[in-house]
């Protein structure tokens, strides 16, 4: 019998440790040339141009598509699983996790709030692809075609199941990190959602030390609890989970009629399966509608709160803009709260721009975390509101459903269903 | 008999099929932790060993610094950095290729688990389905409580956010008054035009007769090192103005007593400084056209170019803050405005259409930027008002075709009214109970300044043709308004209705605006003679007083004292005893 306290401590150490390593690499000085050398100019990097921009938009097409096509119609979880395997070597290895339409979120927010910035045409496209399939087909994106629910789906080994209470109280963190990353992008403090991008280090087979201990975290945990950056974390997931609900077509369990066998109950490591449920008892609706109507009022003062609550928090925010970081050492230096200096503040410096110019730079840059605080702040006291208002809401079940919000499409409750091998069967036989 | 052989071989198989992706696992896992074994190494070496080459290469580097001649020492350097980087680049090689052995390792690991996981894995027997009530009300309860945890870290982890120091830009200045009260500017001359920017004074022992040619009632007479059309600003016992040339822009700082130059104080001129030509400027506004202003603590000013400066009353300079070139046909012209701590400028500039103009709030002891309110008005040479009325203050401007008040609390706009036209350059003023404004060479307009939104059709009091002033300000006494053109034309109307109660040919030409000092009305000519003149229904000449110098900038009164900014010098004027 495998131990799986072994696979932990093994797969931990060699990430980790594998980490540790490849965080080593340094950044070596040049050469002192003592012939006149001339130093080539530092240049940034191109972003991935012209035909290949598009050559990816259009994979992108056509997985979204194949993916839409083997979960709804073919419903076959090998197949999905083979697509799973194509787009994590696309996207994740060869694409190396970029563009992805996660962080997309953060450019399509930028361009709103930075007049400066043109949002690149593939990386609309990468945002709204995503976001029209599953308004219309569910989350065949999250299925087979995001990288990062690739490699969670590919590392899962022995899902076990996490009760639905406490993945209503982890999702949460999701809607903050969805929060932030738009609040950080708006304000053009940083593209967070890139920044810690648990799994890019390892597409990349480099990356900064602490990333990649993070992201084998996340794989480790993911070999037994099912894609939790994607249920737990994942900013996009909230906008697709919203957007699910309402799609026109998705994932069903059984083709036909469900005949409640049970065999497709614990078949979902994502505990996406709603169970049959009846009607409550008078005196439970009773109690139920009283204490929805206390959660509506206590929804405005959710809203409330969280917008002061948000705002107080704006300096520390706030601390995640360069300028706001550059500007707060300058004046520490100024003030001789610290000693020495930094290699930014040193270059802040021969720029010849005046101390207090910069600070009223930062002032502004405080000032918008300020509002953006209070929005991010009420944004999460209505998600918070709104998510004690909808479990306390009955809801009355005869089959054994997906649940539009949380099913990842991946097809594996397919192959537990005796109706579906018995419609298999019956088209092999015409 | 022989279905029970065929199980015991389907088993065998799948047992074998299980054994050998177990094997693999196993085995891709040791080779694994071999190569991080190694990788482990390679890292613990370079960060050991190599970081003390490193060291020993810088301290060789700073010793050739002291020995240049010492080729022995420059040969092991080169030596040293060779081996130096060698060592690095196979250090880089080994881990680059470790790490894709790992992968590969780690990949072949994972699937051999996932095909052992899956042989071993059983099918679940259909059950009878059930009612799965309880549960959901039980997950229901508990969802509440996990929604209700979530939300406490998330509030405690608020708060501790919330209690991180930050670093403040700024010095604290809790408890002291940053700006002067109401009294305290009306005892003094602290803008354009004296408090509020109405040309009246709160004083009436002000000299009625002076001749400079005779010394006559003449305190003092200092130069003006550098030439400006603003006007002097006083506080106390300093009086503070502008000037400006192609090479330099500088505020001067006298004292009110002697005359003395107390200090100068140089702004940045970015012209003086560029190789370019000298920025051309528009003769009768210069580089130096708008008044300063002063809070009582500092004192600002801006320049043709854009630049608005601060000093404090010793001369050091606060702070410096370049707007930009403003895009104005005859040269920016507005004088700056003081509302509590707020430095208020009205940076018009461009066509209107291309949302250019805007008014700038900073703060007056950082200049850190409150706010800006975009306006699509096209350049102005207006000076803007500040004015009680009612419970509040309006901050009131003039440009075509709008006289636009806002909350300088807030920056709101309150109120707005069509009436004004052309390049606008005379001042807005309130007296009366109205705003009124001027539309250059056509007419006076009074709008009732308690309205919301577009007032044209519903607050515009009354508007009086005739012979308008393209330059100077009106000033109103209450009952009466009087307004005055460049070639000397003095037109008084009455403030309650707009008639025109007389015209008067003062008979010189004036780029002063008019002052009011008690029932007397104060008019500076360009040649430097003050025309004094009984304010009322009727024009009576009272004093003509001399100083033989050209003079364009409107005077300041203080207690029993007028200074008088001629082109070269600043005059002060006390009736001696």
């Amino acid at each position: 019998m495998i131990r799986f306290r072994y696979i932990v401590i093994g797969l931990a150490a060699v990430l980790i440790l594998g980490g540790l390593v490849r965080a080593a690499e340094s950044r070596f000085p040049p050469p002192e040339f003592e012939n006149g050398h001339e130093f080539p100019q530092t240049t940034t990097p191109q972003t991935r141009e012209g035909v290949f921009a598009y050559i990816d938009s259009i994979v992108l097409l056509g997985t979204l598509g194949l993916a839409t096509y083997l979960a709804l119609k073919k419903r076959r979880r090998k197949a999905i699983l083979g697509l799973t395997v194509f787009s994590l070597l696309y996207f994740g290895f060869y694409r190396e996790g970029c563009i992805c339409p996660i962080g997309a979120i953060q450019n399509v927010t930028m361009s709103f709030f930075d007049p400066l910035y043109a949002v690149p045409i593939v990386v609309i496209i990468f945002f709204l692809l995503p976001l029209i399939f599953t308004l219309f087909f569910g989350r065949t994106f999250c299925s087979s075609v995001c990288p990062l629910g690739a490699i969670q789906e590919i590392v899962l080994l022995k899902p076990i199941s996490v009760p639905r209470w406490l993945e209503s109280g982890l999702r949460l963190f999701a809607y903050l990190y969805l929060g932030l990353a738009i609040l950080f992008a708006a304000t053009g403090s940083a593209f967070l959602i890139c920044r810690y991008d648990p799994f890019v280090g390892f597409f990349r087979l480099s990356g900064n030390a602490n990333i990649l201990v993070f992201g084998a975290c996340f794989l480790i945990v993911g070999m037994f609890v099912g894609r939790p950056y994607c249920r737990f974390l994942c900013p996009l997931g909230v906008i697709f989970r919203q957007i699910s609900r309402i799609s026109k077509k998705r994932v069903t369990i059984t083709p036909d009629e469900c005949i409640k066998c049970r065999l497709c109950e614990e078949s979902c490591p994502y505990g996406a399966i709603q169970k049959p449920a009846e009607q409550w008892t008078k005196e439970q609706y009773k109690k139920s509608k009283i204490r929805i109507a206390f959660l509506l009022i206590l929804l405005p003062v959710l809203i409330f709160l969280g917008g002061m609550i948000g705002k107080s928090v704006k300096n520390t925010l706030a601390q995640m803009h360069p300028t706001v970081r550059l500007a707060e050492r300058v004046r520490m230096e100024e003030t001789g709260q610290v000693e020495g200096t930094t290699d930014a503040s040193d270059a802040f410096r021969t720029t010849g721009v005046e101390n207090v110019e910069l600070y009223e730079q930062a002032s502004n840059i405080r000032q918008s975390f300020g509002l953006g605080g209070i929005l991010l702040g009420a944004f999460l006291g209505f998600i918070i509101g709104m998510k004690l208002i909808l479990v306390s809401v009955w809801r009355e079940r005869k089959d054994y459903e997906a649940d539009r919000a949380s099913c990842f499409a991946c097809g594996r409750c397919f192959e537990y269903c005796p109706v579906e091998h018995k419609k298999r069967n019956e088209r092999k036989q015409q | 008999m022989n279905e029970n052989n065929n199980k015991n071989t389907n088993n065998n198989t799948m047992s074998q099929w299980y054994k050998t992706a177990i094997s693999t696992a196993a085995v891709a896992g040791i080779f694994s932790f071999v190569v991080i074994i190694f990788l482990f190494a390679n890292f613990v070496r370079s960060s050991i060993v190599e970081a003390k080459q490193e060291q020993e290469l810088v301290n060789l580097k700073a010793e050739i610094v002291k020995n240049p001649d010492d080729t022995a020492l420059l040969e092991k350097i080169r030596q040293r950095d060779l081996r130096y980087r060698q060592n690095l680049f196979s250090r880089m090689d080994f881990n680059h290729k470790g790490a894709h052995f790992l992968l590969a390792s780690v990949v072949i690991m994972l699937i051999s688990f996932k095909i052992a996981f899956s042989l071993s894995k059983k099918l679940p027997a259909p059950q009878h389905g059930g009612d799965n009530l309880k549960e959901q009300i039980r997950d229901a309860f508990l969802s509440r409580w996990s929604v209700t945890a979530a939300l406490g870290i998330l509030a405690f982890g608020a708060i501790l956010f919330a209690g991180r120091a930050y670093v403040a830009f700024y010095e604290e200045q809790a408890g002291e008054v940053t700006f002067p009260t109401d009294e305290e500017i009306a005892q003094n001359w602290p803008r354009f035009r004296g408090p509020g920017g109405l040309g009246i004074n709160a004083y009436t022992n002000i000299p009625e007769s002076w001749n400079a040619e005779k010394d006559e009632n003449i305190l003092w007479k200092s130069p003006v090192p550098l030439s400006g059309r603003n006007s002097p600003v006083v506080w106390n016992d300093k009086v503070f103005l502008a000037g400006g040339d192609p090479n330099a822009f500088s505020v001067f700082c006298y004292d009110a007593n002697s005359g003395s130059l107390l200090w100068t104080g140089d702004v940045t001129n970015l012209f003086a400084q560029s190789e370019e030509e000298p920025f051309e400027v528009f003769e009768d506004t210069g580089y130096s056209a708008p008044t300063v202003t002063t809070d009582g603590r500092r004192v600002y000013a801006i320049f043709v170019t854009g630049i608005v400066a601060c000093f404090d009353f010793d001369g050091n300079k606060v702070w410096e803050k370049d707007l930009g070139i403003p895009d104005s046909m005859y040269g920016y012209a507005s004088s700056l405005t003081m509302f509590q701590n707020m430095l208020l400028i009205q940076f018009d500039q461009g066509d209107g259409e291309d949302g250019k103009s805007k008014i700038i709030f900073l703060d007056g002891a950082t200049s850190r930027v409150i706010r800006e309110v975009q306006r699509f008005v096209p350049g102005s040479w207006t000076t803007p008002i500040v004015a009680k009325i009612g419970d509040g203050y309006q901050y009131i401007t003039a440009a075509d075709p709008w006289v636009i008040s806002y909350n300088p609390e807030n920056g709101k706009e309150l109120w707005r009214a069509d009436c004004l036209g052309t390049d606008v350059a005379p001042s807005p003023i309130y007296g009366a109970g109205l705003v009124f404004g001027i539309r250059p060479y056509s007419e006076l307009v009074a709008i009732k300044p308690d309205g919301k939104g577009d007032v044209t059709e519903t607050h515009i009091a009354w508007s009086a043709g005739g012979n308008a002033p393209d330059i100077c300000s009106p000033v109103c006494d209450g009952e009466y308004v009087y307004s005055l053109t460049m070639d000397g034309y003095l037109s008084c109307f009455r403030a309650s209705d707009g008639e025109e109660i007389y015209e008067q040919d003062v008979g010189d030409y004036f780029q002063a605006s008019p002052s009011l000092v008690g029932n007397k009305l104060y008019l500076l000519s360009d040649s430097g003679v003050m025309f004094i003149a009984q304010a009322g229904s009727e024009y009576k000449e009272l004093a003509k007083c001399e100083l033989g110098e050209k003079c364009f900038a409107s005077p300041a009164f203080m207690d029993g004292r007028i200074y008088i900014r001629s082109e070269q010098n600043l005059f002060c004027i006390e009736k001696k005893n």
